[in-house]
């Protein structure tokens, strides 16, 4: 695939997701362009936390797919992220 | 690396007439537009949702050869599906049809409404981001399960009765879980109900006789909804039923236990704080389940060990002291929840004097009042002195459209104080003087405004003012305020003897803890938030639950049963086809924790 697209799920108040999107971060310093992370509000785009059966926040979903309910090991998702970059068609 | 497939998208960004195009430079978009990797096609239509709209898209599909869609448009939640099922019968697999809102920046009355150009960078950069996020999207995989023929009902009053009656004659079974020893919810406290002046539990009655005997439905009263968890089609609900200290098999309700208890306390919950029951209680004739219930609280045997009179007069041995709160699970394969509302408290309007003055009450404690059944048997007496008042003020929008409680408009509040205005001239106190202080009086509905019209015969005075504060005369306990009645010009000084607050309706408490517990969204003011306010306006962020009547919003009963029959339709198209497809993830949450192939 080469490139990640992230779609961090999330709402105001949530206790675990500054844990989250400061794990993106840093990853995003490691991974650079090949990573894109864009952070989803669920109490605004309810349809697409629906389509994806997201039912509670944190969660993180690796080019389409729900990958992480709650908040991962940082290991655990730079795994997930270099096996999606590595994955064959 | 291996090689990526060359995915070929197209973009179809929408005039929406005016709505899009009158707000930012469509040509520049569509420009922009194409410099986007991956992009194949772009074009602009007047309006996408439009049959022309949806053939130009499935046209360029074909003939493009596209596998993926972008459409530059409106909100998901109102348009996701049009252009899902136009991606579909061209063959193009829904997950990757993607629809962004850019309108939310132009459209006229958008909070978000901005600047042409700041309009066309965030739309440039929302397009690039769904580009890319197509680009590289892999197909959510679908789980196909084998749906529950059952269904939760949260709350036994008309709305929820409505939903769950409808639901059960279709076959489901049903649940009904009320948080009240009794199902019936406020409507079977309310006497009479606007426009007909119908008697409220006479009407109610065939629904809560016919879900005690309906075959396909269980009533859980005095229980509360602990956990939800699963999802639609396959709920696991844990509902704990306290404990009534009664045996619901043996009690016949003959009411021997309520005569010689010998505590009396306030009913605050079925006389509104305007009358006693005792400790161990039926909560009206009309009750149904119609069994007895003790409070522990204020039973005597549980507060100080002694008494236990209850069990020595029972005929039918029902009365168990040892009886513990009881822990149900329960499988559905969809919710509703139906909780209702509660009456303002308006003490924190300092101004009306609630709660320090005897003879200010609110309208739900006057229709106690007013009911034959009630704490008076309908007498209207003053609470201060019992006696009959000559003259009545009523004053209207207290707590509502108030931007210091509730901003919203309760609905409900100008028509039961016209009920409540007719029940006392035409069958309580036909001499009374009755005043009613309004902002404006909103009697919209079939047979309200002759509703008015009617009140109006009868003699009752309407001041378009909100009266000043409220001084209360020590002695008398009588109460006067000043209103500016700019019908006339001045100052009025008005004195009555009673007077009646039309509270808002809030949230019933609990709403809270209970969208934690089913994981449904509230609005701004607390109600259970609907998935579209005019489209969509039972469905929730979780499918499978569904919400009617106050819980949603205040409203009144015709509309509470005409949105719980839309409940129990949603929850049917969902549940009647035997399996669903569902995202794999909702079904082996657990095994997310840590990452999922």
């Amino acid at each position: 695939m080469e490139e990640v697209y992230v779609e961090e799920f999330m709402s105001p108040g949530c206790v675990g997701c500054p844990a989250v999107k400061k794990m993106l971060e840093e990853l995003k310093g490691e991974f650079g362009d090949q990573l894109t992370v864009e952070e989803v509000d669920i109490t605004v785009d309810t349809t697409r936390a629906s389509q994806y059966g997201v039912m509670s926040v944190p969660a993180i979903a690796i080019n389409g797919i729900l990958k992480f309910i709650d908040v991962p090991k940082k290991e655990d998702l730079r795994d997930a992220l270099l096996e999606e970059i590595n994955r064959e068609e | 690396m291996p090689a990526e497939k060359e995915k070929r998208i197209g973009v179809f960004i929408c005039h929406c007439g005016k709505n899009i195009a009158g707000g930012l430079n469509i040509r520049d978009l569509v420009e922009s537009s194409k410099q986007v990797k991956g992009v194949s096609f772009v074009a602009e239509n007047k309006f996408s949702c439009s049959e022309d709209g949806q053939q130009d898209i499935q046209k360029a599909i074909h003939e493009q050869k596209l596998d993926r869609v972008v459409v530059a448009a409106c909100s998901p939640s109102l348009h996701l599906m049009t252009f899902q099922r136009c991606g579909e019968k061209a063959g193009i697999e829904p997950q990757f049809v993607d629809l962004v809102d850019i309108r939310k920046w132009t459209m006229h009355g958008s909070p978000q409404k901005t600047n042409p150009e700041e309009a066309f960078e965030q739309s440039k950069s929302l397009i690039e981001l769904a580009v890319k996020r197509m680009r590289l999207k892999r197909l959510i995989p679908m789980a196909e399960i084998k749906a529950e023929h059952s269904i939760l009902v949260i709350g036994g009053g008309v709305a929820g009765l409505e939903a769950g009656l409808d639901l059960a004659d279709k076959g489901y079974n049903v649940y009904i879980v009320e948080r009240l020893p009794t199902i019936g919810g406020k409507m079977a406290l309310l006497y009479k109900v606007f426009p007909t002046n119908d008697c409220a539990p006479c009407i109610l009655a065939p629904k809560t006789a016919y879900a005690n005997i309906h075959p396909h439905i269980t009533l859980l009263t005095n229980s509360e909804v602990k956990s939800v968890s699963g999802h639609v089609g396959n709920f696991n609900v844990n509902i704990l039923q306290n404990p009534r200290y009664v045996d619901l098999d043996k009690c016949t309700g003959c009411g021997e236990c309520v005569e010689k208890c010998p505590i009396k306390v306030k009913d605050e919950v079925f006389s509104a704080g305007l009358g006693e029951r005792k400790a161990i209680y039926i909560p009206y004739d009309q009750s149904i389940p119609k069994k007895a219930v003790i409070d522990a609280e204020n039973c005597l045997y549980f507060q100080k060990g002694v008494c236990r009179l209850c069990e020595k007069q029972c005929p039918t041995d029902a009365i168990n002291f040892d009886q513990k709160a009881n822990s149900v699970e329960i499988k559905v394969g969809a919710i509703i929840a139906a909780t209702g509302f509660d009456e303002y408290d308006p003490s924190p309007k300092s101004e009306y004097g609630y709660g320090r003055y005897s003879n200010v009450i609110t309208q739900f404690q006057l229709a106690r009042l007013l009911d034959i059944d009630g704490p008076t048997n309908g007498q209207l007496l003053r609470p201060s002195d019992g006696k009959e008042p000559k003259r009545i003020v009523m004053i209207q929008c207290v707590g509502s459209r108030d931007e210091k409680a509730n901003p919203y408009c309760s609905n409900i509040c100008c028509m039961y104080a016209l009920k409540h205005a007719q029940i006392i001239k035409e069958m309580v106190l036909p001499k009374a003087e009755i005043f009613i202080c309004f902002i404006d009086m909103r009697t919209v509905g079939k047979g309200f405004e002759e509703y008015y019209r009617r009140t109006r015969e009868l003699g009752v005075l309407f001041i378009r003012a909100r009266p000043s504060e409220i001084v209360q005369n020590t002695e008398t306990k009588n109460l006067s305020m000043k209103v500016d009645d700019p019908e006339i010009g001045r100052l009025l000084k008005l004195d009555a003897d009673l007077v009646v607050l039309s509270c808002a309706t809030v949230p019933s408490s609990g709403t809270q803890e209970l969208s934690q517990i089913l994981g449904v969204k509230l609005d701004g003011y607390g109600f259970f938030k609907e998935m579209h306010p005019k489209l969509r306006p039972v469905e929730t962020n979780v499918r499978g639950i569904y919400i009617c009547g106050s819980a949603q919003g205040p409203k009144d009963i015709p509309d509470s049963i005409v949105q719980a029959k839309a409940a129990a339709s949603c929850a049917d198209s969902e549940l009647r086809k035997s399996k669903i497809k569902i995202p794999q993830s909702l079904v082996r949450t657990s095994q997310l924790k840590k990452g999922d192939k």
